[in-house]
């Protein structure tokens, strides 16, 4: 196992027990974040999947793990879909595999073009789509977190 | 409330994480903190820093972390300050009142 990556794992781990502020953790790709149990102090996984199969099943696979560590809020959210078959796809995957949707965010040209432009979405256009669908997401989560903020 | 985003690499997670971050501070969540916990700092783009600044960001020097022996003499490593010391500390100030901790390049030397 890579030290350096353990470092930043276990460090993580205790500012997100030991931190009494609300807070969002960027985890980095994979699932050993949460195979380790870095996370099991999170109140909250929210895991971004794809409307592609493998991208669909790894989400499965870290739902079942975040579930493991006794997380009280596992939800998937869908990312960059397209089309009306996507969202039925993902709509299906997710049924089937026991995981609640929270969210489907589209896919949407401007943040291609805040990221070429080197600008944060909500500062290059904060009524792209995307922005729009997180905007009703960070309302859903502000009523889930309630007293707990 | 702690809320971890996660998924594959290329998912758009880091964007999802750090605009959500700040649409709910703007929708008065107090004292938010963003950590970066993936090894490319792209959180603090997300959340609205200059991209010409980023490369000047600070991330958390190893010191943060100690080992230290506990009461039933196991050997662990932890926090070596109370964790609203290493938020002074380290802690960046981001858009709409956000903190970030970057923990990007710990120690790279043994790299990936």
């Amino acid at each position: 196992m890579c030290g350096a990556h353990a470092a930043v794992r276990t460090l993580v781990g205790e500012l997100v027990e030991q931190n009494s502020h609300p807070t969002m953790i960027d985890m980095e790709a994979g699932l050993e974040h949460l195979s380790r149990g870095t996370l099991r102090h999170a109140d909250c996984v929210l895991l971004v999947i794809e409307p592609y199969f493998k991208s669909m099943e790894t989400g499965a696979r870290m739902t079942a793990l975040a579930r493991e560590l006794g997380i009280a809020h596992v939800y998937a959210l869908a990312n960059k879909v397209r089309s009306r078959s996507d969202s039925e796809a993902l709509q299906e995957f997710c049924r089937k595999r026991d995981m609640s949707l929270l969210a489907e965010i589209p896919y949407d040209e401007a943040l291609l073009a805040a990221e070429r432009a080197g600008r944060a979405p909500l500062d290059f256009q904060a009524d792209s789509p995307a922005v729009a669908e997180l905007q009703r997401l960070a309302g859903e989560l502000d009523s889930l977190g309630g007293a707990k903020r | 409330m702690k809320i971890a985003v996660a998924g594959k690499g290329g998912s758009g997670k880091t964007t999802i994480a750090g605009t959500l971050a700040r649409l709910m501070a703007r929708r008065g969540v107090d004292g938010m903190v963003a950590i970066d916990g993936d090894s490319n700092p792209n959180l603090a783009l997300t959340l609205g820093f200059p991209a010409d600044s980023i490369s000047s960001l600070k991330p958390m020097p190893r010191s943060v972390l100690r080992r230290f022996t506990d009461e039933e003499g196991q050997k662990r490593v932890g926090l070596a300050d109370p964790p609203d010391v290493v938020l002074r500390h380290y802690g960046i100030g981001a858009p709409d009142g956000i903190t970030l901790l970057l923990m990007g390049t710990i120690d790279h030397a043994g790299g990936g």
